[in-house]
């Protein structure tokens, strides 16, 4: 017993040095990046670990500690970071932070200068090992060897020339191979070689250099931008970008994501080209829901009622009537959306029909609902059989004492208590349903979509999957957005959600 | 006879209709994957040809890495599965054994996380592992393992959830026992619970890979990669929209994929049922 018991306390110092070690690695180069929240969380986590198992300060902590940390780091994190990230102007355009922008315009805000000679480039470097340009224009019989910091002039004579005229060897100069130049790529395009006075070469390409000369100049203690050629100023618009204070609509592109507060949420309400879009899919993502449990609580109720009692085959249409259930529901649902082709779909086939189901919003719709109805009536045949059971026979033989017809035992007697009894099952499929994103993006993609007027929400689009769109569709990316949609999408589910607790009394049994 | 009629036939009439509908997709799935056409267009719903032409493309063309795809699933669901059942066990044990401050508001808020559609941070997560990814690119966006982290976080809330409500029903005499013998609440864990709640564990992880062989959408963020695509992504990739293209080797895929899934669902009915009533929905 000694012997197990230092061992195990020796396996758990080394576990906890392990860890802390790993964590600590990481928290340091997180830092190191600038990433001080993600460094924060993982010192925090760190001094935890070692906090609670090298000392005795709390014995179920020793269990939670674990599971808590990745709860922790991959979902209450992230939750509360939806809910900061719904308070920025936070989009494509918008993406990185301030300082990053200003550093981004100062770099891009140069302007080339049409009059001067474009030059032939060949990169390599220095004899010190400095990034360097050779240079060449035959046409003004001009050479040069230039780096960040200077340009030293060469005659032809000190080069090897190839038969345009263009510079490819000369001394102190060792020219870049093709690997050292992909190691080198962002150096190579951010730096600005030497040339007279304000003026220096970028690179156009990997062999073309062009005379470039800043046009845009920053001057923090206005917190202004200034454009020296057409005299222009830029503010901070208060929305991440600067803007032209003569005319704010000209805004300078890369801007930062800026804190707008409830920006977002009000628009959602106020903004037309975002509230008419929303208010659709809302109505939809209800009717989905609901229709979507009605339907497969109808059919399952129906199939546990048919195969109630026993009789010949009930086994057989038992394993059957599982199989949908058991079926990765993403094969399918991909399996369906080949049945519901157009052109040689087994479902037109089958019923000698030629309807283009997926281009017309009203029959995408019932496809979608057909759909899931073939993948959740199993759930609900299965959990109805389960509560028939439970109903206490006693009542309805009492019922039919009392001169009841089947058909009123049925609904007065039956029907209410089973109600009773899946309500919380129906409320939790409805919320699972509000967010079945698998089953609309890989049927229909929200499809139909009006392409006419721009517009990205279509006819079976539910919430999450409009969100989806929202926020990695392929235009604009407007993560601040999509972050607040999510944000209402958890009130309305966790609302229902709770509700759905309340009527099961699960509460009720946590001492 | 007329009795026979009136309590049995309906029975058949209502069980044959759903069998049809219940069936008719699986078959389809079968007929297509054996057929040598390799077209969606089903020229005879009676099958007239065993063909394995299509599996033998899905197995040899060099644009279908499916079984790089099929080896991902198997290893990323099954590590989710084995990591996420070891550490949501020690949080399940100590919420249904141990004493403890706070156990209530713990168990609220893990039936509210439990119950916290992950897709709802979906843009968040993206963020941070983007970020991730400048300092660790090894666990950042667009790597299995940033993946399988995000995982196993997802999966904590839910299995923690069903672990105790599994735990919950192995008696507690045997740990009491222990402890009565001077046995710490480690030792009563490693000795005692975890031996008894084997099976139980077992059951969780399985279900578990089938959860997270189901998930798609962080599968579809995260791997860019054909060959780092998991069986769904690699699948749906592969169809993207234009069914009447590919869908012999699709449905041969699909079947293939299918198989182990639904094996392990059928031999797992009864848990899967149990844990139904107790309001998870398989996704």
């Amino acid at each position: 017993m000694l012997i197990t018991k230092r061992f195990s306390y020796f396996a758990k110092v080394i576990l906890t040095a392990i860890a802390s070690t790993i964590l600590i690695f990481f928290a340091q180069s997180a830092l190191a990046q600038g990433e001080t929240q993600i460094a924060l969380f993982l010192f925090i986590a760190t001094a935890a670990i070692i906090i609670t198992y090298l000392t005795r300060v709390s014995i179920p902590l020793k269990f939670f500690l674990p599971g808590m940390l990745f709860l922790f780091a991959f979902v209450l994190g992230p939750v509360i970071y939806t809910i900061s990230m719904s308070t920025f102007q936070y989009q494509t355009g918008n993406y990185i932070s301030k300082p990053q922008s200003i550093e981004r315009l100062l770099e891009l805000g140069v302007i080339s200068d049409e009059n001067a000679p474009s030059f032939d480039v060949v990169l390599g470097k220095t004899s010190i090992g400095k990034l360097a340009i050779l240079a060449s224009n035959s046409q003004i019989k001009r050479y040069f060897l230039s780096t960040k910091d200077e340009i030293t002039d060469l005659a032809p004579s000190e080069l090897t020339l190839d038969e345009n005229g263009v510079a490819q060897s000369a001394p102190n100069f060792t020219v870049l191979n093709g690997a050292d130049r992909s190691k080198l790529d962002k150096e190579i395009a951010s730096t600005r070689f030497k040339y007279q006075g304000d003026f220096f070469i970028k690179l156009e390409g990997l062999s073309a250099g062009l005379i470039n000369q800043q046009s845009l100049f920053y001057d923090s203690a206005s917190d202004t931008f200034k454009n020296k050629l057409t005299g222009a100023t830029y503010k901070d618009n208060g929305r991440g970008n600067y803007a032209n204070i003569d005319n704010p609509s000209e805004i300078l592109q890369p801007g930062w994501r800026s804190p707008i507060w409830f920006d977002h949420y009000k628009n959602l309400v106020t903004d037309p080209t975002i509230r008419k879009p929303l208010f659709k899919v809302f109505v939809w993502t209800f009717t989905f829901a609901f229709l979507t449990v009605l339907t497969q609580f109808a059919l399952g109720l129906l199939v546990a009622l048919t195969l109630n009692k026993p009789f010949f085959g009930r086994r057989f249409y038992r394993s059957i009537f599982i199989l949908p259930y058991a079926m990765p529901s993403i094969m399918s649902i991909l399996i369906w959306g080949g049945m519901f082709d157009t052109e040689f779909g087994a479902i037109n086939n089958l019923f000698g029909t030629n309807i283009a189901w997926f281009q017309n919003a009203t029959f995408a719709r019932a496809a979608v609902i057909v759909v899931n109805l073939w993948l959740g009536f199993p759930y609900f045949y299965l959990v109805t059989s389960g509560a028939l059971q439970a109903i206490p026979s006693e009542l309805a033989e009492a019922a039919a004492i009392d001169g009841a017809k089947p058909r009123q035992i049925f609904s007065r007697v039956t029907l209410p208590l089973l109600l009773q009894i899946v309500s919380p099952l129906l409320v939790a499929s409805f919320a699972f349903n509000f967010n079945n994103f698998n089953l609309i993006y890989l049927l229909t993609g929200g499809g139909p979509t009006n392409l006419l007027d721009g517009e990205i929400a279509g006819a079976t689009d539910i919430l999450i999957s409009y969100t989806y769109k929202i926020a990695f569709g392929t235009n604009i990316q407007n993560l601040g957005l999509a972050s607040a949609i999510s944000v209402i999408i958890f009130l309305i589910v966790a609302s229902i959600s709770l509700y759905g607790i309340r009527r099961s009394k699960v509460l009720d049994s946590f001492k | 006879m007329r009795n026979w009629l009136r309590t049995t036939l309906w029975r058949h009439v209502i069980g044959l209709l759903v069998t049809f509908f219940a069936i008719f997709p699986l078959y389809l799935v079968i007929l297509s994957a054996f057929s040598s056409s390799g077209s969606l267009e089903v020229t005879s719903f009676i099958p007239s040809e065993l063909s394995i032409k299509n599996f033998k493309v899905l197995f040899t063309s060099p644009t279908i890495p499916y079984l790089v795809w099929m080896k991902n699933t198997l290893v990323i669901s099954g590590l989710v599965a084995i990591l996420s059942v070891i550490i949501g066990a020690s949080s399940a044990f100590a919420f249904s054994r141990l004493r403890f401050k706070g156990k209530k508001m713990g168990l609220q808020l893990l039936l509210l996380v439990q119950m916290f559609p992950a897709i709802l941070a979906l843009s968040a997560v993206y963020v941070i592992m983007e970020r991730v990814y400048t300092f660790a690119p090894k666990f950042g966006l667009g790597t299995q393992p940033g993946l399988l982290l995000v995982y196993l976080g997802g999966a904590m809330g839910v299995n923690i959830w069903l672990l105790k409500g599994f735990v919950d029903s192995i008696p507690v005499e045997l740990d009491e026992a222990a402890k009565v013998d001077g046995a710490s609440e480690m030792q009563t864990y490693w000795q005692i619970f975890i031996p008894l709640a084997a099976p139980v564990l077992a059951v969780v992880a399985l279900l578990s890979f089938i959860g997270t062989f189901n998930e798609f959408i962080l599968a579809r963020l995260f791997l860019v990669d054909m060959n780092s695509r998991t069986i769904a992504v690699g699948l749906q990739g592969f169809i993207g929209g234009q069914y009447s293209q590919n869908w012999g080797p699709f449905a041969a895929g699909s079947l293939i994929a299918s198989i182990p899934i639904v094996i392990i669902f059928l031999s797992l009915q009864k848990y899967i049922i149990s844990g139904l009533t107790a309001g998870s929905v398989k996704g």
